[in-house]
């Protein structure tokens, strides 16, 4: 009896907590892939773009950490039988469930970072960047700052498209200024489940490019470019791209090394979004939001002016479609 | 000692660890500076709330409960199965192939054809580590390490090579949905993968219970020099266990994905196999113990979304109350230190054969 009753006070304080969930004005969430929130690039970015558009309209923000892949659509469901407004999902992992809760929960809107829409639905944004073009720029960089004319690459898997969009870019930006360049890519062999997540594997990996005379080295893929990122901080006179977000400001151990990033600007596109849903001129589809270099940080003194205008006049071209990268 | 008193009395460990555990965690959750009531509501109703929750946490569970089983019998055999992982793989990924490549048989021929394809797969993956440990004297330990190694870059490729779903032009390395004809229904919401756990689960208690064999598998557990001896042929026996053991699995991971998940996808049942050595250990090593062990590991990994969901606790505490259930569960040396009430009346438990032993 007792133990009935302890269930029935559970079950309406229960209710009674979903309740004032609910009366809030405008709630936002967010579901992660399978990782964590502050993994110091992706989802980070997202959940900063949260909060800053939570902040801005005075909505109810929450994310959940997703711990196994086939917890995305239930993890998705909490927020939408709790009558959230806005459901941000976060991975290319996420897209299938988040198509079929939107079709499930039309008044919902749906946010699907990094998830390429098909055929557009009208209660999802896919939130999609052009990899090709921020690997591009950041080849560009790499080939005219190396003085080894040998750069490297570490990516996390060519199972994830914009993986391979940013390899593709990163190399065509490469040869495009230096046709002769030699290339060293590299992907992490493993599956999904660690691919992002070995930074030991980045770290021998980004050695060897070096002691092959790679003097610029760009690390892609969470936790595994950043082993690369970390790993050539400790060799002197080589220079390391990050990626995603602007890491100077992430991975402190990169910093002697980090001499620019080739930035997706997820945080103000997320943000952007969630505005958007709230002002009722929701963008269905996909919505592209944008690339391009961060700041050089340390390095600012060491990139003369004539590389810099160069960096510009390839970002303008390649923004108004007049540079194409082929696949 | 009567009959009721042993058993409570095997229970104590167990009990005591998970209690051990949740006290702990409730700390450390306080600690971290949320409401540890809070969280454990959030946990337990997004395990056992409703009947969506719990018919989820028995979901988890099934895979849970053919893996413990699969280390259970491993272990009455005095044999460390630790390469269930892989096999458990083998089954998803076989019977998933024949989930989707055959067709045209009729509803329970396809199911049976691909159960029983995965029972196989699973079997001759443990074979073979069953098959080196008696001709070869390597410890299974090792070897069932580096096989799961090899499966999960064996089940990755095949994903990306020949099962791959090419579909609506997809990308991720997958296999096809599995036909409808092959994919086991939930009755009233249950998942009836679940039920059939539990007949597995009695079935095994039976036959190590009852049968010739299953004593023999005991015997070799007791004392493997001391089973020779009796005349049980200790190499053909050790093939044939891990067989079993990893058709356990097999069937572990035909039932995960013609029940839930419908296709193989890389990435969808790791940590199961390891998951599975916690539920032996808290079982005491005994089939029907697995259920409630399963049942609990199951309900923990189901309702921790919604703990997130109600009181912002990140989920790896979670992952943290597993481990320290295994610790409790593993070190029960320690556990009668601390509680010295256990003492002397809690046999200590045998697990696998010391190294180097064969």
């Amino acid at each position: 009896m007792m133990i009935k009753n302890a269930l029935v006070m559970m079950a309406g304080f229960w209710s009674a907590m979903l309740w004032t969930v609910t009366a809030c004005a405008f709630s936002v969430g967010l579901v992660t892939d399978v990782g964590v929130i502050d993994d110091k690039s992706f989802n980070q970015s997202v959940w900063e773009g949260v909060q800053a558009a939570g902040l801005n309209l005075k909505a109810k923000t929450k994310y959940i950490e997703t711990r196994d892949a086939k917890d995305y659509s239930s993890n998705i469901s909490l927020f939408a039988k709790n009558g959230y407004d806005v459901i941000v999902t976060v991975g290319f992992g996420l897209g299938e469930a988040t198509r079929n809760a939107a079709a499930k929960y039309p008044e919902i809107k749906f946010i699907g970072v990094d998830q390429f829409q098909v055929s557009a639905m009208k209660n999802i944004a896919g939130l999609i960047f052009h990899e090709d073009q921020a690997g591009f720029q950041a080849g560009t960089l790499a080939a005219l700052v190396t003085k080894s004319n040998i750069i490297a690459s570490v990516f996390a898997t060519d199972m994830i498209p914009p993986i391979v969009a940013f390899k593709n870019g990163f190399e065509k930006g490469a040869r495009y200024i230096n046709k002769d360049i030699r290339i060293i890519s590299s992907y992490h062999p493993g599956g999904l489940d660690v691919a992002f997540t070995d930074p030991e594997w980045g770290a021998s990996t980004a050695r060897q490019a070096i002691l092959q005379g790679a003097d610029v080295i760009f690390g892609a893929g969470g936790l595994t470019g950043n082993g690369a990122l970390v790993e050539t901080a400790s060799h002197k006179g080589r220079y390391c791209i990050g990626v995603d977000a602007d890491q100077w400001l992430t991975v402190h151990s990169a910093r002697p090394c980090l001499v620019s990033c080739a930035l997706k600007k997820i945080t103000p596109a997320v943000s952007g979004l969630v505005v958007m849903a709230f002002e009722n001129r929701f963008p269905a589809g996909n919505y592209y939001g944008e690339v391009g270099l961060s700041s050089f940080h340390e390095f600012d003194k060491d990139i003369p002016e004539d590389i810099r205008k160069k960096l510009s006049v390839i970002e303008k071209e390649l923004k108004e479609g007049r540079i194409r990268i082929t696949e | 000692m009567t009959r009721l008193a042993s058993i409570l009395q095997s229970l104590m460990i167990p009990v005591l660890a998970v209690l051990l555990s949740f006290i702990i965690g409730g700390g450390l959750i306080y600690l971290s500076g949320a409401d540890p009531f809070l969280a454990l509501n959030g946990l337990f109703m997004g395990a056992f709330g409703d009947l969506d929750a719990f018919s989820r946490t028995l979901e988890k569970a099934t895979p849970l409960v053919f893996n413990g089983l699969a280390l259970t019998l491993a272990f009455k055999a005095g044999l460390f199965n630790i390469g269930v992982q892989g096999q458990f793989l083998f089954g998803a990924i076989i019977s998933a192939a024949v989930g989707c490549y055959v067709s045209g048989l009729p509803v329970p021929v396809h199911m049976a054809v691909a159960v029983f394809s995965g029972i196989v797969a699973g079997a001759v993956y443990g074979m073979i580590q069953g098959a080196l440990k008696a001709y070869r004297g390597a410890h299974e330990v090792i070897t069932g390490i580096m096989l799961n190694y090899v499966a999960i870059n064996i089940t990755d490729y095949w994903t990306k090579g020949p099962f791959m779903d090419t579909a609506n032009s997809n990308s991720i390395p997958r296999t096809p949905l599995i036909l409808e004809s092959c994919q086991i229904p939930d009755i009233w919401g249950i998942p009836s993968g679940f039920l059939i756990a539990v007949l597995v689960s009695v079935v095994l208690w039976l036959f190590l219970k009852k049968t010739v064999t299953g004593f023999e598998i005991k015997t070799m557990g007791q004392g493997i020099h001391a089973a020779r001896y009796a005349g049980i042929k200790i190499n053909g026996m050790m093939i044939f266990i891990m067989g079993l053991s990893g058709g356990l699995a097999g069937i572990g991971g035909a039932v995960e994905t013609m029940g839930v998940t419908h296709r193989f996808q890389p990435g969808f049942n790791l940590g199961l196999g390891f998951e599975g050595i916690t539920i032996a250990l808290l079982s005491r090593i005994h089939p029907v113990g697995v259920l409630p062990a399963a049942l609990l590991l199951g309900g923990m990994k189901a309702g921790a979304g919604m703990m997130q969901f109600s009181s912002d606790i990140p989920t790896e505490i979670i992952d943290m109350m597993m481990a320290m259930i295994l610790l409790f569960v593993a070190a029960d040396k320690l556990m009668t230190r601390v509680l010295p009430v256990l003492k002397k009346k809690e046999k200590g438990l045998a697990l696998s054969a010391g190294w180097g032993s064969k």
